[in-house]
């Protein structure tokens, strides 16, 4: 009997304890209570399938090192071996995060395009920081995250397989989500959450899987060796661009023909090559976090509102700059050039000077004029601002300037210069 | 505005439950039966709406004197109304095979838009087959839905045949032994609900097939529902194997 029961007493290798008090959730590994400790409510992970000493080692490595980052709901305490089993203790899930699978199945929905970007720039924020560690997850789907829906903010849970690149946790992981060389037969390890994490980005911005198409879905009996074919040996893009065998099915797979053509030219070309035979076959050279992240930057950057209906719009999608929702084309009149970034100065948009979720610029227009746009500095800090003719103003935070070529604008502490073309 | 999604396309997966009922299953038997599958299908519900990898349909085929479906369609579990099953007659179970066969196929119960996984079917029974089980479980091997199906099967007490069971399953490591009404329950329930979860769950190094995955989690769960050292400091020895049908009724 490896169940445990309310009011029972669990002790941690650190001197705390934990009293259940109900179970919130089973699965293939384990069951979780919710548990009252010295330090509050928290949830406990208590294994059915009792994993070796290797396992428990390693997790409690793994609490010694600590979180790689505030995404994950870490393990906090690992239980002595007792009642036949042991278990971890960690955070019990905040109020309003769902899980991603209820966001699949349509149960959930994201409240805007841009908690979308969000949740995408947290799960590789995550997964960075995680390999940065010389770690691996090894067993990432769709059940390993909650996501907050109006926000986007994401929590990463499930961190017990977490172990350093190249050896082996024991788990395989869950079909379609898991690499091909690993369902043809390899163990999982840094880069094969690449793959994973790759398949998750496409799941957020298209709401279809990136290998289930026509010719998957053709297969009347998904058998083990369908799917060793259609998940490993032959797994096919089903937006490739040399082989139209796969494309999703009408009636079948509508959010990924809905969303596709009106997604940012860099994030269709990242994934056709992410999802290319190259990449495929070659798991070392699939791209990393931070390179997503980039990518997932210039996608924000393509997320405008549109000057006619006031809503949400991809720029440079495949009909260039007509709103995906009103149908209406419109012009940019003005850009924001940062680097190689091109900021789309339109009313309503809301910039993004750095890699976090906090808007730095807010393009509104003036009252009295309202054909001129202007800057509104949402950011904490002071910009100063060079005009052609050389003079500098300074901006300071809900401060505005107005939008006229050739002013450049040096935004403080971010060490950046953008300038208005 | 909110991104208006529709819920990802989902392969169904049917849980079949072969359910042996002749006059040897009266009483006690048939009654634990009906109660575990009846609690266990808002269980096998959770699992179906609560995963985006498979939705779980249910179809019941009991089987004395002739055969005969509970449901003419595999349904959902949340619409699985379920009437008590009355053990009376012989044991057909080759003819069970047999219309097992019949409906595993595109042109009756293996019909949908969305596609399948490979079904999981679950046979239960408690004696010997009285009809021709060799021929019937002949024409089923035929059918390429059971082959490639995940088989368990439950023997339930001393008198049945383990060795049909384990023909069935393909593997005699596919028959878990009960001998006690709380045992029989327990492992319909953990048979169920693995099996059902199987499509959604990862898997592990050691796992070659499917069905072995499903093996090795109902052993594990088997030993974990063994009296143990429940209680801090107390150990109870586990009950010694042997048929305990006596106060079933």
């Amino acid at each position: 009997m490896l169940e445990l029961k309310k009011g029972m007493t669990v002790h941690l290798t650190d001197g705390g304890t934990a009293v259940v008090e109900k179970e919130l959730g089973r699965g293939g590994q384990g069951i979780v209570y919710a548990v009252k400790t010295d330090s509050g409510m928290m949830a406990l992970k208590w294994y059915t399938d009792r994993p070796d000493d290797r396992f428990y080692d390693n997790l409690a490595e793994n609490i010694k090192n600590g979180a790689p980052s505030d995404v994950f709901l870490w393990p906090l305490h690992i239980t002595r071996k007792e009642y036949g089993s042991f278990g971890y203790i960690m955070k019990l899930r905040p109020e309003g995060y769902y899980e991603f699978t209820g966001f699949l199945r349509a149960k959930y929905r994201f409240e805007s395009y841009h908690a979308i970007t969000v949740a995408a720039m947290e799960i590789c924020e995550g997964f960075k920081a995680l390999h940065a560690q010389g770690l691996s997850y090894q067993d990432l789907n769709d059940g390993n995250f909650f996501i907050e829906p109006k926000t986007g903010h994401v929590l990463i849970v499930d961190n017990d397989n977490v172990f350093p690149h190249g050896e082996k946790s024991g788990i395989k992981g869950k079909m379609r989500y898991m690499a091909p060389e690993v369902v043809t037969g390899q163990n999982p390890n840094a880069h094969s959450d690449k793959f994973s994490l790759a398949v998750i980005l496409f799941l957020l911005f298209c709401g279809n899987h990136p290998f289930e198409g026509a010719r998957v879905a053709s297969c009347p009996c998904m058998e083990e060796d369908a799917e060793r074919r259609f998940y490993g040996s032959e797994i096919l893009f089903i937006c490739d661009p040399d082989d139209s065998s796969n494309r999703p099915v009408r009636g079948v797979h509508p959010n990924v023909i809905r969303h596709w053509p009106n997604l940012p030219g860099i994030l269709r070309r990242t994934f056709i090559t992410e999802f290319g035979k190259d990449r495929l076959l070659n798991p070392t050279r699939r791209l990393t976090e931070l390179q997503w992240q980039s990518v997932i930057m210039a996608v924000r950057d393509n997320l405008v509102i549109c000057p006619h209906c006031g809503e949400e719009t991809y720029i440079d999608g495949a009909s260039g700059c007509r709103c995906m929702n009103c149908r209406h084309s419109f012009d940019i009149p003005s850009i924001l050039q940062i680097e190689k970034r091109s900021l789309a100065l339109t009313k309503g948009n809301l910039l993004y000077i750095d890699r976090d979720e906090v808007p730095d610029v807010e393009v509104i227009q003036d009252k009295s004029d309202k054909s001129m746009l202007l800057l509104k500095n949402i950011s904490g800090t002071k910009w100063s601002v060079d005009t052609p003719s050389g003079r500098t103003k300074i901006v300071s935070p809900g401060e505005v300037m107005p939008v006229k070529k050739g002013l450049i604008v040096t935004f403080g502490s971010f060490n950046k210069k953008g300038t208005i073309l | 505005m909110p991104v208006f999604n529709e819920p990802m396309p989902r392969r169904t997966m049917v849980l079949f439950f072969l359910v042996d009922a002749s006059s040897s299953m009266e009483g006690g038997k048939i009654g634990a039966v009906n109660d575990a599958i009846r609690n266990v299908l808002p269980m096998v519900n959770d699992i179906s709406v609560n995963n985006n990898d498979a939705e779980i349909r249910v179809a019941v085929l009991k089987f004395s004197s002739g055969v005969e479906w509970v449901y003419s369609e595999p349904k959902l579990a949340s619409d699985f109304e379920w009437l008590d099953i009355q053990a009376a007659g012989l044991t057909d179970m080759g003819e069970a095979c047999r219309e097992l066969s019949r409906k595993l196929s595109r042109s009756a119960f293996m019909k949908s838009e969305g596609g399948f996984f490979a079904p999981a079917v679950i046979l239960l029974s408690d004696g010997h087959p009285t009809d021709d089980f060799a021929a019937g479980l002949n024409s089923l091997k035929r059918n390429k839905w059971f082959m490639k199906g995940i088989r368990v099967a439950i023997a339930i007490g001393n008198d049945a045949d383990k060795d049909a069971l384990a023909q069935f399953c393909l593997d005699k490591e596919g028959v878990f032994d009960v001998h006690d009404i709380e045992s029989l329950r327990k492992v319909i329930r953990l048979v169920a609900l693995t099996t059902s979860q199987i499509g959604s769950t990862s898997a592990t190094t050691a796992d070659t097939t499917k069905q072995g995955q499903v093996i090795a989690a109902v052993k594990q769960g088997i030993e974990n529902n063994k009296p143990s050292s429940v209680e801090e400091g107390k150990l109870e020895p586990a009950e010694p194997k042997k048929d305990n049908w006596t106060d079933w009724d």
